[in-house]
């Protein structure tokens, strides 16, 4: 390893401090005095920041240094892990990046040193370090980083302070992934923490990218949960309702907790957004679809109830099971789907009249005055729920049609950007069959005849197969 | 904070002595006594203010957003937070969701001790509930300060040119008592705006008569568009 560089100038501050202060009389971080042990780890881990400053240069340089820190990992590091920190000031989080991940991945994993430190500047340090870190040398040690990222969300919970985990989570989720396509543990962190500080709009940036690569099912399915309550807060309710329906059909052989409290949002938001629960499509477990009903009872009869388009009827539905909806944290969105009936009733009149007095339409949805049914179109004007135009001097409200013509420029960059994206997804499906039907467990599983049945109508559909670029 | 300085300042001087025993050295400090990272500067809000004095006010939400969370991050205590601005900033977009979810993260102290914030919030619950007309009675009922009070002008504007585009597109007909009403003006002003937007009086009845906006479309396509169909017929045929 190369030496570290040693000007003149630091031997005369050095030599400045007080001169009463000797190792023996100074208590170490521990409160002890100093043991020969411990000195003589100090001394490892001092060579090994010296070894740390050397060699975060070239790739090579890393390969040898992580090496190097594989080595020291384990009693070297951890044993004295509580006098690791003032260690740290030696390097540059965004240069050492690999070695300070090793040395502060020791330090927080003692729960001692973590309590010790509470309160103070850790948080920062920790908070400094996601966001200036190499994203390339972290990516060396994901386990470590995934672990520093976990006690950083520990303990902001801890101080009640979910805020003061978001921004660095956001800059961590960007390092350890190796595309903007992979899901990593810390997306489903990352959103729990922007629910809890309710900082919604904080959580869309992660929200945005399709997701291609899934390592852990529990990943997924708390990333589409968590993902699905961001977008409802947000009243964004069709995108909500694509992570719901991922949560719902996704494969599993046994029901779990997630998919469940999954399908009771499902089934709220799916009321709000279109009036009805579409049935499971085919490719729905068969776990799912035989189950969910069964543990999700009193929504499948809301769902029931808000079919017959009585305010009043659902109103007492809701009232009398007002308790369950309120331990599922559901009452929220259920007041919502309530809400919701009268834009329904309001919708539903548009398919059978052209105009319609706002007399008519207030006895029709159960509003109270023509006044009341008036200042209701108004509102889903507003937000873009109805075209219609009201006409106070008669009365009247005439239903309109969808004026978008699809002609503007806007619409036509607009479906563009559709097909686009739909013939990448078609790439991206056909090199995955592609790739299932040269895996070795697939065509140990399809048995010799099919196997020939298959190979007859592959030449269509799978010309690369037959080339060497199968492995 | 001090404590856990002098803490790493005592350990940090043992390791200079050991280091200087071995020839070793580590990187000059910055100060003799400390080796902890400086305490967080207090909140720079310069952004904030020069937006604000550059009126672009469309900026102050997203701008409020990021650096609040970077300054949550660093752990500074977020008391003298401009959150009547960050608040207002949200309502001038008329983004009500991202304005209750700010409300009801600030603490109940910070409430108490800023009369404005709340005052801010009374116009937010008016735009929530869609109480057109307490949405300006509420705004011109508080002494706004001299930084805020540009904004709060400025908010209002934008929301009454908002209502008059929703009652353009939302009526054919409708009373001048109700544009009045939606409009925070007087009968007179009301109809006076109304006119000078091309709508018609019926003295009369007292209705005004919309006059609907041609929607102006771009319908301008260009050769690129070939290009990209091409490539869309070629995908289907393969």
């Amino acid at each position: 390893s190369r030496p570290v560089s040693s000007p003149p100038t630091r031997r005369k501050a050095a030599s400045r401090t007080a001169p009463d202060q000797t190792p023996e009389s100074e208590p170490s971080s521990k409160g002890k005095a100093p043991s020969a042990a411990a000195a003589a780890a100090m001394e490892s881990v001092e060579a090994l920041v010296a070894h740390i400053q050397g060699l975060s240069g070239s790739a090579d340089e890393l390969a040898q240094l992580h090496g190097l820190l594989k080595q020291a990992d384990g009693d070297a590091l951890r044993a004295h892990s509580a006098g690791l920190l003032p260690f740290l000031s030696h390097l540059h989080p965004g240069a050492h990046s690999l070695g300070y991940l090793y040395l502060l991945d020791s330090f927080v994993s003692s729960s001692a040193n973590l309590r010790a430190h509470a309160g103070g500047d850790l948080l920062v340090t920790v908070a400094d370090f996601l966001t200036s870190c190499s994203a390339d040398q972290i990516r060396m040690a994901p386990d470590k980083f995934l672990n520093v990222c976990r006690v950083l969300k520990n303990e902001v919970m801890q101080l009640n302070a979910p805020i003061r985990g978001i921004a660095p989570l956001r800059a961590a989720v960007r390092k350890i992934q190796t595309s903007s396509e992979q899901l990593t543990p810390l997306h489903a962190e990352y959103l729990m923490l922007c629910l809890l500080a309710k900082q919604y709009k904080a959580g869309l940036s992660v929200l945005e990218d399709d997701i291609f690569e899934v390592d852990q099912p529990k990943d997924l399915f708390l990333y589409c949960y968590y993902g699905a309550m961001i977008y409802i807060g947000l009243k964004k309710f069709r995108k909500a309702l694509e992570l719901l329906h991922n949560a719902v059909t996704a494969p599993m052989s046994s029901l779990n907790a997630i998919t469940v409290e999954a399908y009771k949002k499902y089934v709220l938001v799916s009321l709000i957004q279109s009036g009805q629960v579409p049935s499971f499509p085919k490719y729905t477990s068969s776990t799912a679809q035989r189950n969910l009903k069964n543990h999700t009872q009193i929504y499948v009869d809301l769902s029931t109830c808000y079919g017959t388009g009585s305010y009043s009827d659902l109103e007492t539905f809701i009232q009398s099971n007002a308790e369950a909806f309120q331990t599922d944290n559901n009452f929220g969105l259920v007041k919502q789907v309530l809400s919701s009936m009268y834009k329904r009733n309001i919708q539903r009149l548009t398919q059978t009249y052209l105009t319609l007095s706002l007399e008519d339409i207030a006895s029709s949805v159960q509003l109270n005055t023509p006044k009341e049914a008036e200042m209701h179109v108004l509102r889903m004007i507003e937000d873009g729920e109805i075209h219609a135009t009201i006409n106070q001097k008669d009365g009247m409200v005439s239903f309109n049609e969808d004026p978008e013509q699809y002609k503007s420029s806007e619409m036509v960059e607009h479906i563009d950007s559709s097909i686009q994206r739909l013939m990448a997804l078609s790439k991206k499906l056909t090199s995955i069959d592609q790739n299932i039907s040269c895996d070795h467990a697939f065509l140990m599983k399809v048995s010799s005849s099919d196997l020939q049945m298959y190979f007859s109508f592959l030449p269509l559909c799978c010309p690369l197969l037959f080339s060497n670029k199968c492995e | 904070l001090s404590l856990s300085g002098n803490k790493t300042s005592k350990a940090a001087r043992i390791l200079l002595k050991s280091h200087n025993l071995r020839g070793q050295n580590p990187r000059p400090p910055t100060s003799h006594r400390r080796r902890s990272p400086p305490p967080p500067p207090p909140m720079d809000l310069s952004a904030v203010h020069a937006a604000l004095s550059a009126k672009s006010y469309s900026a102050i939400a997203t701008l409020c957003d990021d650096l609040f969370l970077q300054v949550a991050s660093r752990g500074v205590a977020t008391d003298d937070w401009p959150y009547a601005v960050h608040l207002l900033g949200h309502l001038y977009l008329n983004d009500l969701n991202s304005a209750r979810f700010l409300w009801k993260t600030v603490p109940q102290e910070v409430k108490d001790a800023h009369p404005e914030l709340g005052a801010i919030w009374k116009i937010g619950q008016c735009l929530w509930n869609r109480d057109y007309a307490g949405v300006y009675t509420s705004a011109q009922a508080f002494e706004w300060g001299p930084e805020i009070s540009d904004f709060v002008t400025a908010f209002l504007e934008s929301y009454r040119k908002r209502i008059f585009e929703l009652l353009t597109s939302a009526y054919t007909t409708i009373s001048i008592a109700d544009v009045a009403h939606f409009m925070g003006m007087s009968e007179e002003d009301a109809t006076n705006y109304a006119v000078q937007n091309g709508w018609s009086l019926d003295v009369a009845t007292k209705m005004l008569t919309v006059r609907k906006q041609k929607p102006q479309t771009n319908q301008k396509l260009d050769a690129s568009k070939l290009q990209r169909l091409t490539e869309c017929v070629f995908h289907l045929e393969h």
